[in-house]
């Protein structure tokens, strides 16, 4: 008997199944996050391009969408085209506010000429904001209402559709 | 009426394979020569039950039979021939019905080509493919059953998911992927045999290795396919995205890929037995969560198939098998006694194990990414994804490494090397490298990856090409007749050796078109009014405007492309948006013209019919075309070392001393 590979293999087995199990019924695209309902967290960060710094307190008063996203994730090239299209429709009656993290300045640039921009948006160097809003993986939405309160969260690319049901909650 | 037929043949399989198993196990523990006879039997029965109710269900799909409920959800009297074929694994019951019939067919083709030899480890190895056939029959005679009976069948049906209907690709990628997966089984039959007899013999390493080598040659092709299909289909102008389920595809290649190699270890020095099974049987396993990733819903992916009760079977299944292998190698892994040791630093057989740990800590890398979000979520509750610099900052330098060591290992010698032999070996080489990574400075590669690993692969490509071609200058030089130095020496002779720097050749040129392809990539968002000409990534594209096409199962509007590089035209690219009957969203198709030098790329991301406008993403990516020349090229090599083994066995004695020196 030869008890490092019992031991070894017994905890992994223990662990992947474990882990597996817990996974079993959950729905990937369902949103649980606990920050719903609290005050978002508050940061001030660069802006790209213009290098001024932007406070998200500056936006009390106003709905808000927090967009955080990458130069390097596919989904994003999705949804920014919808997010673009929203913001100039509705702003100043809906701010919303670009996040990048981990990522570089001259990427963002170049595709924000390319493909088009109609907010500011941000550049979380340290990836401090994005851990205080609990952000795992991009592209991952919040909405804030009047008074920068999250209302809502979205994980993985917007729809149009999505969009437009997650703004009427915070329009309200 | 055919659904009656199809659970009946299902339910002959699952009594077969259950009876089956349990006598070859039996006949294991006994030796009974008669009881092995009988588990042979039934191993063939299996595999006839199995694959009736497959042809059963392909004939019920052609026949549009919408009372089979299998039928009923995949099936539609409007689309093509080959989709209504495809559709037998578009869908999670199809698809683990035809699971069984490539299980069914290894078996029997295991079976037959091992009978009358190997007769320690047989009644065993039948034992664990028919318990595993078992569990894949049960799944489909209860919670994922293709034959129910529709009570009042429809008169038409959806058709296939139509992403499945968008390109053949999608017709080859899945047949590959499950003759790598499911052949799996095959070399984990031996290795539990071997480990229940606590034995592994020189014997029964030619099996063992094969029937790793055959779905090996598979799994490499099949994910390359689906890479492929994702670049032509998909229209990000890329091909992998470390999605779970792609990681679920490379975890088994993986480990098979080291346990080819340590296998050879085991055969020159009698080292590394216990590893050796230990990587064989972490393949099976890794195929077997690999199949719960995409059949549970546990994870969110374009392979993922609709949320079912199957999910907790095959976790069962999966947490049987591993609780087997774990029991099975702590109390026999001590037996398989190594005979003798590593013997220098500089040796081929360290850089063996420096491959095998190499690949062992990528599919870790691989597997705790896949996991780990998971893992997250059990504890926090909360959700996150690990996104791609993760896995490209992890995974790019250990390829990397691999590539180093593809290069250096099989230069030098068995055993312990003096410091002239390593100096010999090594030193020339250093030539290639130099010259390749030169080679890329000079056409504009600035990456530092990327130069490191022209120069691996330039190093790597001398010490492959002087493995291939340098024994046979010499027999030339030595008067020998091209046909004796070439095809006897190096193809009959030395098949075994020249198959695997075949292979190794081709992962060279595969890792390098990977690494350039990537980081030489240029792309660009271009808008166009018809007619307009502009410039982008070295080609005029001209919008010459839009048609629509009507298919019986779909409409496509195509945006027509000129592409012209100094005045003339290289060809015409038409990307176009795929609307299906049964689904709201368009589906895009990207369009790509390919040379041996590059690729140029064009996806549509908006068309506006009514203004004549388009706006498009274009890609140009040098060599991706030698992704996929390189990868088959893999399999053929792979498939051209097992193929003439028959030929090998009826040689001479002595020749086959030789053979077996030059087999490294």
């Amino acid at each position: 008997m030869n008890r490092t590979v019992l031991i070894v293999g017994g905890l992994i087995t223990a662990a992947l199944i474990g882990v597996l199990f817990t996974g079993l019924g959950t729905n990937p695209n369902e949103i649980r996050s606990p920050l719903i309902g609290k005050p978002a967290p508050t940061f001030a960060l660069r802006e790209v391009g213009t290098g001024n710094t932007i406070d998200v307190n500056q936006f009390k008063g106003t709905p808000t969408v927090i967009n955080f996203w990458a130069t390097w994730c596919g989904p994003c090239w999705e949804e920014h085209p919808i997010l673009v299209a929203n913001a100039r429709r509705l702003q100043p009656n809906v701010q919303f506010l670009g996040v990048v993290f981990q990522d570089e300045e001259s990427k963002i640039l170049g595709f924000l000429q390319q493909r088009g921009s109609g907010y500011p948006t941000v550049v979380d160097d340290a990836g401090k904001t994005a851990i205080a809003y609990g952000v795992g993986g991009v592209p991952e939405t919040f909405f804030l209402d009047r008074n920068g309160v999250i209302v809502a969260k979205h994980n993985g690319p917007l729809s149009a559709d999505d969009l437009q049901a997650n703004l009427q909650k915070v329009m309200n | 009426m055919l659904a009656q037929i199809g659970r009946l043949l299902i339910l002959g399989s699952l009594l077969a394979s259950a009876a089956g198993a349990m006598i070859a196990f039996a006949a294991g523990r006994t030796r009974s020569a008669d009881g092995l006879k009988w588990a042979r039997r039934f191993a063939y029965g299996y595999a006839a039950f199995i694959m009736s109710a497959t042809l059963l269900m392909v004939y019920a799909l052609l026949v549009h039979d919408f009372s089979v409920s299998y039928v009923a959800q995949v099936g539609s009297r409007s689309v093509p021939t080959w989709v209504t074929i495809v559709s037998l694994w578009s869908s999670l019951e199809g698809s683990i019905l035809f699971w069984g019939f490539v299980l069914g067919t290894y078996v029997a083709i295991a079976t037959f080509f091992t009978r009358g030899r190997y007769e320690e480890y047989q009644p065993d190895a039948i034992g664990v493919w028919l318990a595993t056939a078992a569990f894949f029959s049960f799944l489909i005679a209860g919670p994922a059953n293709p034959f129910l009976t529709v009570a009042v069948p429809p008169l038409d049906g959806p058709g296939p998911n139509p992403l499945l209907q968008n390109h053949w690709l999608m017709a080859a990628h899945p047949p590959f992927l499950y003759l790598g997966y499911v052949g799996f089984t095959i070399p984990f039959g031996f290795a539990c045999a071997a480990l229940i007899k606590g034995r592994l013999g020189h014997n029964i390493l030619k099996p063992l290795r094969e029937s790793l080598m055959l779905p090996w040659a598979f799994q490499s092709i099949s994910i390359m396919l689906g890479g492929w299909w994702a670049y032509e289909v998909l229209g990000w102008g890329g091909y992998w995205a470390w999605d779970p389920v792609e990681n679920a595809s490379l975890l088994p290649w993986l480990t098979a890929t080291a346990a080819l190699h340590s296998i050879m270890v085991v055969e020159r020095r009698g080292i590394l037995k216990g590893w050796t099974v230990t990587l064989v049987q972490a393949t099976f396993l890794l195929v077997i969560l690999g199949t719960f990733m995409t059949r549970s819903g546990v994870f969110n992916s374009v392979h993922s198939f609709t949320q079912s009760a199957i999910g907790p079977t095959i976790l069962g299944f999966l947490g049987a098998a591993l609780v087997f292998t774990i029991a099975l190698l702590a109390l026999r892994i001590d037996k398989l006694e190594d005979e003798g040791r590593i013997e220098g630093a500089a040796s081929r057989e360290a850089m063996f194990l420096v491959n095998n740990l190499l690949f062992v800590l990528l599919t870790f890398t691989v597997l705790i990414g896949t996991v780990f979000p998971l893992i997250v979520e059990a504890l926090k509750g909360k959700q996150m994804s690990v996104g791609r610099p993760y896995f490209d900052s992890m995974v790019m330098p250990l390829g990397a490494l691999l590539l180093f060591i593809l290069g250096v290992g099989p230069a030098l010698p068995w055993g312990r090397a003096t410091r002239e032999q390593i100096k010999k070996a090594l030193l020339p080489p250093l030539i290639g490298a130099v010259v390749l990574a030169g080679l890329g400075y000079a056409v504009g590669v600035r990456s530092g990856w990327t130069l490191l690993t022209l120069a691996f692969g330039g190093f790597a490509a001398w010490v492959t090409l002087g493995e291939m071609f340098v024994p046979m200058f010499h027999r030339l030089r030595r008067g020998e007749g091209f046909g004796s130095a070439f095809v006897d020496g190096q193809l009959r002779r030395g098949r075994r050796r020249f198959a695997s720097y075949i292979v190794h050749a081709a992962v060279v040129i595969c890792i390098i078109a990977i690494a350039v392809s990537t980081s030489q990539r240029q792309t660009a968002e271009l808008h166009f009014t018809k007619g307009q000409t502009q410039h982008a990534a070295g080609f005029d594209v001209t919008f010459l405007g839009i048609e629509e096409r009507a298919e019986p199962h779909r409409v496509a509007t195509v945006g027509r492309f000129a592409i012209a590089r100094e005045g003339k035209q290289v060809a015409i690219l038409e990307p176009k948006m795929n609307q299906y009957e049964m689904m709201r969203e368009p589906i895009g198709s990207p369009s790509v013209h390919s040379t041996a030098a590059g690729d140029y790329y064009i996806s549509i991301s908006n068309i506006d019919t009514r203004n004549e406008t388009a706006s498009i993403t274009v890609f140009a990516s040098p060599l991706v075309v030698w992704i996929w020349i390189s990868v088959i090229f893999m399999g053929v090599g792979a498939l051209f070392g097992l193929f003439p083994a028959r030929q090998r066995a009826r040689a001479t004695e002595s020749e086959s001393v030789v053979g077996a020196a030059e087999t490294a």
